[in-house]
């Protein structure tokens, strides 16, 4: 029953149906210690069914969901490996936030005093003794986070955490996160907006219509579409002409009249029209929008190229990779430098600081 | 296991739930207990005369021996037993209204452990609903009662462990049907509606066909524990009550010890342990399985 203390988390084929419909298909990805992965999808990917699969609280169809090598309820006590901030998670309307905290610290086995630490972490102290059914979103989900923290756990998972936090309350969680990450501890968030999380994360995978769409870093994510250069030529034929002849194959007229060059820079495009002595009235490099990304990934009419935008490009960010992403080796070490660092490599079968473990 | 149970306890202490139905459990033992037992105490002087007297030499009794005390308690500890139903039933159909079952579940080591860790806190509430109900009851008893008509040493003892024994099983029983249905209000509806009315109307309306609805269903078997005690003190369980006794004069006296049909103390623990079981069982099988969403 001993889990081997990685702190990785394992998806291999994981689906689940409920009823007649298929909440989640063959799923697969990986999550390594030492960085903040976002597991991002449209409402009703799947993230939440995936989620609750990996904590043992929905049981799937098909597939194997790990934590440390093992299933969660084969790790022994599991809140001191893993801890959950998920949506929909309840507290007694009458109970206070101490008393909540304390009913869970013995649960986990965790000296009574840890309750006002995890407290005092999430900022809530001063509404120790106040009733959770008096809370704002905002410090319910901080309550969510605490009672996630008292077993001081290696990997953390939240399903949604941003929701109703304000926006000091998302910066707070975006360092808070990040920091325990650094760690050497594994953190898998999940969120419907990109956006949000865009700033904590390192890894994404990204599912939607419960099947994987991409899983890999952000970095790669964002490099993997070529940005393009929107050019407004006094010829625009002429400057076609001149920039195939030069190479650039991949030209599109857009709407608003100008030329879309994809593959190329803007200094490239300059020397080009003025070899060929075309006048240009505006160069203007159009970078690769994160957000525009993920809505083609999540959104299955976006496959198709959106009208004058670039020529289409199967494959060239992944659009179906599942299979290509074998998840016991991601293989991004060598695309991001701070994975680098020496922690990386150790299993980590102590929690790092704070520690109160070891009882058992 | 001890850390889930501690849990558990936590979790009731830290909630007014057991101390705020303790108030109806006093109140309902005391007054059942005290009111049978001043108007039988006061019944049984009159038995030298009238129908009173025939009923009491037909079973074999002289008005001053009818173990009037052992009634009283058995009138008192019954229908206060809604109250332990009830709070079993927050024990687990609660928790899902709370929805702080997700968190329950992710915190024990599987959830075998957690309800196992649930039934035996529920079990220790039971006992202790019952050791008070009991204690109110008999105070009251002792108020009313004439010092004959009290039960022996080993009666007292008798009552008790029937007393600890109802409430325990009936503690189940609620947190069993809660989990069935998952409903909290409606759970503690239905158990009111069919405790207090459903099956003693029936049993009633019934008596002239059969007597023995009392003997199975869940009410009457309850119930049967604590009134199987004083019952066969008093001879008129279904078994040793005279053949000569007419069939209504026969419920008269079963009502008289609280509980109509019964058969014997043990009989009825039995076969309330086996619908326990049946709202237990269902009841964990339905949490063993069940996808938290």
């Amino acid at each position: 029953m001993q889990h081997d203390g990685s702190g990785r988390i394992w998806v291999q084929g994981l689906s689940k149906r409920f009823g007649p419909v298929a909440a989640v298909q063959n799923l697969s990805f990986a999550v390594e210690p030492g960085s903040v992965t976002g597991f991002l999808g449209p409402n009703g990917a799947g993230k939440t069914t995936t989620l609750r699969m990996l904590l043992g609280l929905v049981t799937p169809s098909a597939g194997t969901a790990l934590i440390n090598g093992r299933p969660y309820h084969q790790l022994g006590n599991p809140a001191q490996v893993v801890g959950a901030v998920l949506e929909n998670e309840g507290f007694h309307p009458r109970r206070t936030a101490r008393n909540h905290l304390r009913v869970y610290a013995a649960a986990i086995g965790a000296p009574d005093h840890r309750a006002d630490e995890v407290l005092g972490l999430v900022g809530l102290s001063a509404a120790a003794n106040r009733r959770a059914g008096g809370f704002s979103l905002g410090m319910r989900q901080r309550l969510a986070l605490a009672t996630a923290l008292i077993g001081n756990p290696q990997v953390l998972v939240l399903d949604e955490p941003a929701n109703g936090l304000d926006p000091e309350g998302i910066v707070w969680l975006r360092n808070f996160l990040r920091s325990y990450a650094r760690e050497g501890r594994t953190v898998l968030v999940s969120s419907h907006l990109l956006s949000e999380v865009e700033q904590t994360i390192d890894q994404v995978v990204v599912i939607s219509g419960g099947t994987t769409r991409y899983y890999g870093s952000l970095e790669q994510l964002r490099s993997s579409r070529q940005s393009r250069v929107l050019v407004q030529a006094a010829d625009s034929t002429a400057l076609v002409t001149a920039l195939q002849e030069a190479g650039f194959t991949q030209v599109e007229p857009t709407q608003d009249g100008r030329i879309s060059v994809v593959g190329v820079t803007r200094q490239q495009v300059g020397d080009v029209a003025a070899k060929a002595g075309i006048a240009l009235y505006g160069v203007e490099e159009d970078r690769a929008d994160l957000e525009k990304l993920f809505f083609q990934l999540t959104t299955p009419q976006y496959a198709a190229p959106p009208p004058g935008y670039g020529a289409p490009q199967p494959g060239a960010w992944g659009g179906t990779p599942p299979q290509g992403y074998p998840p016991q080796q991601p293989g991004y070490p060598q695309q991001q430098p701070y994975q680098q660092q020496p922690y990386q490599q150790q299993p980590q079968q102590q929690a790092p600081q704070g520690g109160w473990g070891g009882q058992g | 296991m001890g850390r889930l149970i501690k849990a558990e306890f936590r979790k009731t202490l830290s909630l007014k739930v057991w101390w705020i139905l303790i108030i109806p459990l006093v109140v309902v033992s005391f007054l059942l207990a005290f009111v049978w037992g001043k108007l039988t105490n006061d019944f049984a002087d009159f038995m030298g005369d009238g129908t009173a007297s025939i009923i009491a030499a037909q079973v074999g009794l002289s008005p001053d021996q009818l173990p009037v005390g052992l009634m009283a308690i058995a009138h008192g500890v019954n229908i206060a037993e809604l109250v332990p139903a009830i709070f079993g039933v927050f024990a687990l159909a609660g928790e899902y209204s709370s929805k702080t079952i997700t968190t329950t579940f992710l915190t024990a080591p599987n959830r075998v452990s957690a309800l196992s860790a649930k039934m035996i806190t529920y079990l220790v509430w039971g006992a202790l609903y019952g050791v008070v109900s009991f204690g109110v009851a008999a105070l009251a008893t002792l108020m009313t009662v004439s010092s004959q008509r009290l039960p022996t040493a080993g009666e007292w003892f008798a009552a008790l462990g029937a007393t600890v024994l109802a409430y325990m099983l009936v503690t189940l029983f609620g947190v069993g049907f809660g989990a069935v249905l998952n409903k909290v209000v409606l759970a503690v509806i239905l158990l009111i509606g069919y405790f207090l009315l459903v099956e003693n109307v029936l049993v009633l309306l019934l008596w002239d066909k059969t007597d023995v609805l009392g003997a199975i269903l869940p009410n009457g078997t309850a119930d049967g524990i604590v009134s199987g005690v004083a019952a066969q003190a008093m001879g008129v369980t279904s078994l040793n009550v005279p053949t000569t006794v007419a069939n209504f004069d026969k419920l008269g006296l079963q009502l008289a010890a609280g509980a109509p049909g019964v058969v014997s103390w043990w009989l009825s623990a039995l076969v309330f342990l086996a619908w326990t079981l049946v709202f237990f069982v269902g009841g964990w099988l339905g949490n063993q399985r069940r996808d938290i969403t």
